[in-house]
């Protein structure tokens, strides 16, 4: 079976993991709930109610932007509060949907997710940190600095010229690939602490970097692929979110419905992407690997692929020391 | 005596006409020769003025403008008012600055420039270089025409303020020495005649004596050049070209020169460009005929210098161009040249955009804007439009912008909205069906912004920057709305119409704006006005209270003191109160409704009732509120003031209606918080792409 129809199997299967992650998105979004209605509340109470319920009205909108500065900056920080608690959110939660996928088994979810999560953070919170210096680095010295160089060189140049157009196309292209690159790696990383290949975010990095060797490209299609698939995703739902236009309060429910099955559409595509990576990455281990580095001594295991059963009864339900170098998705 | 004769007889030709100008009074008349370096930026120049004193009195001394001297240094009182920066752009404090040094001004032969001084009538800024002021050794007589003989020499500054350069593209705007006016008495209602030449400052813009232009302009070869005037003879030599340009009937000479423009030419044809639906919504409103309303219209040609990244813009500017010229010949009168040429300014020179000059104008195009779903922002139309018009209430109308900065950009922001809306609708668009109306812009800028200044004041006198830029634009251009919605469409677009028509070709003020408008003897427009234009007047009109309650009939101690519908003995219980879900009528209501703030205006007050009943009642606005005590077989739902938000300067639209629990319609709140909450969800879900 090829990576992306075991990312799409897998996406099929484990819905109630797609279910977490939904639950994870819906909860922080539900943060900004009550400043919401604080801010909102004037909609049923002044001119403009029927006006907005039958669709838009221009006037009405940038008069409520504009006289209700003190409410729209009230949810303006509960929607900062929101994206911290969810950046956290998936920082935390991402190692234990790992760990489930290994584990092939798509129930009990919500409470192995949680405890499993809850002994990987600390290694994914460091694997995040160092996610993002690597990005800041490589993004300053692969994008911002040839992009402030060529700058220089087209100063005088007019604009959409070939040294302004090359600047933009750079930032564009070097941006992404470079964060492709560094993006990839740290997913890698995070497969590495969830199977047990490292005990810290270091040793998942050097891991990472040994599954990425020669084979970066293959990689970053996978990541793209599911990229792109979540982007037709969220703008088939929000398009026909915003056509729907309902006007009645039972229409206004049903919106919020079916925008929920996008965003659980998109969850699954979540972890569609986290299935595929998993057997994309199980193809590239080595006959024997390293593991347990982190412990001082060196340890040599077989990698012999589990089957899902035995995958699941070789690990305790919790704990972040567990190593296994199998997977029960390549098997499935 | 000779003099004093012609004095008399030019005073006499000169006073202020009761009927419009079929041409304007020409008082100065410029032939000009100039030199551009484009590697060092410096420029030399000679010009011929012949200036005539159209004024009763002798004239002792002459006032030039030397505007770039603005670009000087940073002691200018341009560059201290705006910092440095104009519109978001920044001067090149490095190696931008500019300078005019007129080197020779003669008069019948003698040198006048040594006995020349500088001076700042507004701020006396003792540093400030741009008002030169040259004593002459006779006075200039009334009726009599001065030749004089001008050499200078000027560095053209670095783009941030409308004159200036960035690479190899130049905007020459107010650029060479150009003389004051010298408002005879009478002209725009002065009592007596003086000098009217302020300096340059960072909210000012322009005001000057109508003339004919003659202009060589001699640069290299390479350089495309656009101009106010049309091109009458091309002379070339060594590499370098001397292009003439000539116009009549102007009161400034803008050019501009780029050897990336791509020229593209087409032409105004009223037989084909005048919109069917147009002429005949204007003729039914202005009460002409068609016929009569296209009396005047003649083709124009329209030269657009586009820079070769904004290619894609050239039809957007063109029909923009097409339908202002259209639209302003209908509602104002045809535009009276052959020519407008359209300056599209490249995107590292932002500090030329958006500025007008006659016949010539700098427009906006971003490339940005040119793709999907960007092209639905409709903002280079936008500009083309507002810049062109411009060339009416700036240009033909020739107002004092120093004095009277709203007299420009004003008027000129309601026309432009109104050009806007009508043939785009919402300018600035969000697939699917969301978007702003350019008058809803404008109005939510004034009318729900901070106030500091009444609408009339000196350009440099306003507040803050801020408060200059909303009471020049969307402060009068909203307040004007106002006066159209109170006036009704016909009286007012025929008042508009007759303002323009009156002073084409003139100086208006204010006040001869204000009283067209109140010609039609509208009491609230004649409140409005001075609570506007002169006062920080504001308003807001209000639903303090609405409620409603089952009026279960008499109840109490009739006169006979007998007890009605309920029962005196202390040892019963009351009566329970009626259930008002079954309650069949009648209801008793309670509305109170407000207006806030100093300016009167008359509003509608509707009442909805549950069966869909509606009772609309007139306010005029007299008093601070008004109270509405109302008995019905069914509930009040619902009591709104000004239901058609026809208060385009209501401060706060949102309070003028209030529900009673009576209404039972779906909950716009409702629908609110879940757009947002999609919307935050789709916000937090990117972070899936990352994390």
């Amino acid at each position: 079976m090829s990576v992306t129809l075991s990312g799409l199997s897998a996406a099929l299967r484990h819905r109630r993991l797609a279910g977490v992650l939904w639950l994870s998105l819906l909860a922080s979004a539900l943060l900004t709930w009550y400043p919401m209605k604080a801010l909102f509340a004037i909609f049923d109470e002044g001119a403009f109610r029927e006006a907005l319920v039958k669709g838009w009205d221009g006037w009405g909108m940038l008069s409520f932007l504009l006289t209700q500065r003190h409410e729209i900056a009230i949810a303006e920080a509960s929607i900062a509060a929101a994206l911290l608690a969810f950046a956290l959110l998936q920082i935390f939660l991402t190692g234990g949907v790992l760990r489930v996928l290994v584990d092939g088994r798509p129930r009990p979810v919500f409470a192995r997710v949680v405890a499993e999560s809850a002994g990987l953070f600390k290694a994914n919170l460091w694997a995040t940190g160092r996610f993002a210096l690597t990005a800041l680095f490589w993004g300053g010295l692969l994008v911002a600095a040839p992009v402030k160089l060529l700058g220089k060189l087209g100063k005088d140049a007019p604009p959409h010229t070939f040294l302004p157009d090359l600047a933009f196309w750079w930032a564009i292209v070097v941006g992404a690939i470079v964060f492709l690159n560094v993006g990839l790696r740290f997913d890698l990383a995070r497969i590495a602490l969830a199977r047990g290949d490292a005990r810290n975010a270091r040793g998942a990095y050097r891991v990472a970097k040994q599954r990425l060797s020669g084979r970066r490209a293959s990689g970053i299609r996978i990541i793209l692929f599911w990229l792109a698939l979540g982007a037709v995703v969220q703008a088939a739902f929000t398009s026909a979110g915003l056509q729907i236009n309902p006007h009645t309060d039972g229409a206004v429910a049903g919106l919020f419905l079916f925008r929920q099955a996008g965003f659980f559409l998109l969850a699954m595509v979540r972890v569609g992407f986290w299935a595929a990576l998993l057997v994309w990455e199980e193809r590239r281990r080595p006959a024997y690997s390293v593991i347990g580095s982190a412990s001082g001594g060196t340890t040599w295991k077989s990698s012999e692929p589990m089957a899902a059963s035995a995958a699941a009864s070789a690990r305790p339900e919790t704990g972040s020391s567990v190593t296994t170098n199998g997977s029960a998705l390549l098997s499935s | 005596m000779r003099k004093l004769l012609l004095g008399v007889a030019l005073t006499l030709a000169c006073a202020l006409p009761t009927s419009a100008l079929e041409a304007p009074r020409k008082i100065v008349d410029y032939d000009i020769q100039v030199a551009l370096d484009p590697e060092t930026k410096l420029v030399e120049g000679a010009e011929t003025l012949k200036w005539t004193n159209a004024s009763d009195v002798p004239v002792g001394e002459l006032r030039f403008h030397l505007y770039w001297n603005a670009f000087r240094n940073d002691r200018s009182t341009f560059f201290k008012e705006s910092g440095g920066q104009l519109r978001g752009d920044k001067a090149d404090t490095g190696k931008g600055w500019g300078y005019t040094d007129v080197t020779s001004l003669k008069w019948d032969g003698v040198e006048l420039v040594k006995g020349a001084r500088f001076e700042s009538p507004d701020d006396g800024n003792p540093d400030d270089r741009t008002v030169l002021v040259v004593p002459l050794p006779r006075p200039i007589a009334p009726g009599e025409t001065a030749t004089l003989a001008i050499a200078w020499k000027a560095k053209v500054p670095r783009v941030y303020a409308r004159a200036g350069y960035v690479r190899d593209f130049f905007m020459f705007g107010q650029w060479f020495p150009q003389i004051g006016v010298y408002e005879p008495k009478g002209r725009r209602r002065r009592t007596d005649s003086g000098w009217n030449c302020h300096q340059y400052h960072a909210n000012s813009e322009f005001y000057a004596d109508w003339g004919d232009y003659r202009v060589a302009v001699t640069l290299p070869e390479k350089f495309v050049v656009g101009s106010a005037g049309a091109l009458v003879d091309t002379k070339t030599a060594g590499g370098r070209k001397t292009l003439t340009f000539k116009q009549k009937s102007i009161h400034n000479f803008a050019f501009t020169a780029d050897p990336r423009y791509v020229l593209v030419e087409d032409v105004f044809d009223p037989a084909k460009d005048i919109p069917a639906d147009e002429i005949a919504h204007a003729s039914k409103t202005l009460g002409r005929s068609e016929a009569d309303l296209r009396a005047g219209f003649h083709k124009v040609a329209i030269r657009l210098y586009l820079q070769p990244d904004h290619r894609a813009f050239d039809r957007r500017h063109i029909e923009a161009q097409k339908w202002a010229l259209a639209w302003t010949g209908l509602w104002a009168f045809p535009y009276p040249y052959a020519q407008i040429s359209i300056v599209d300014t490249p995107e590292d020179g932002l500090g030329a955009t958006g500025m007008e000059y006659e016949t010539i104008y700098t427009t906006l195009s971003l490339k940005l804007l040119s793709h999907w779903p960007l092209d639905r922002i409709y903002l280079p139309e936008m500009v083309t439009i507002h810049e062109f018009t411009h060339g009416y209430w700036m240009g033909l109308l020739a107002s004092n912008e120093f004095e009277e900065s709203w007299m420009d950009e004003g008027i000129n922001t309601f026309t432009e909205f109104v050009m806007v809306d009508r043939k785009y609708g919402a300018y600035l668009k969000v697939p699917p069906g969301i978007g702003f109306l350019d008058q809803e812009v404008n109005r939510a800028q004034a009318a729900l912004s901070q106030d500091h200044d009444p609408i009339q004041a000196y350009a440099w006198k306003y507040a803050t920057g801020d408060s200059y830029g909303r009471n020049s634009y969307p402060q009068p251009g909203t307040t004007i709305q106002q006066i159209r919605l109170l006036l009704g469409e016909e009286a007012f677009w025929r008042a508009f119409r007759g303002y323009a028509e009156r002073w084409r070709f003139d100086h208006p003020t204010s006040e001869d704006f204000l009283d067209a408008m109140r010609a039609s003897g509208d009491p609230h427009v004649a409140a409005l006005i001075p609570k506007t234009w002169y006062g920080r007047g504001w308003v807001d009109f209000a639903i303090l209270e609405a409620s409603t309650q089952p009026d279960d009939g008499f109840m109490g101690f009739d006169d006979a003191d007998k007890p009605v519908n309920f029962d005196p003995d202390p040892k019963k219980k009351p009566p329970k109160k009626p259930d008002e879900k079954n309650h069949k009528g009648p209801w008793q209501s309670l509305v109170v409704a407000s207006r806030d703030g100093d300016i009167e205006m008359p509003a509608h007050v509707v009442l909805t009732f549950k069966d869909g009943q509606k009772v609309e009642r007139t306010w005029d606005g007299a008093g601070g509120w008004i109270k509405y005590r109302v008995t019905s077989s069914s509930p009040l739902v619902k009591a709104e003031v000004d239901p058609d938000h026809r208060t385009v300067l209501d401060r706060n639209p949102w309070n003028n209606a209030r529900y009673t629990k009576k209404y039972e319609g779906p909950s716009a709140a409702a629908k609110g918080r879940t757009y947002t909450l999609h919307l935050v969800e789709i916000l937090l879900s990117t972070l899936w792409g990352v994390l």
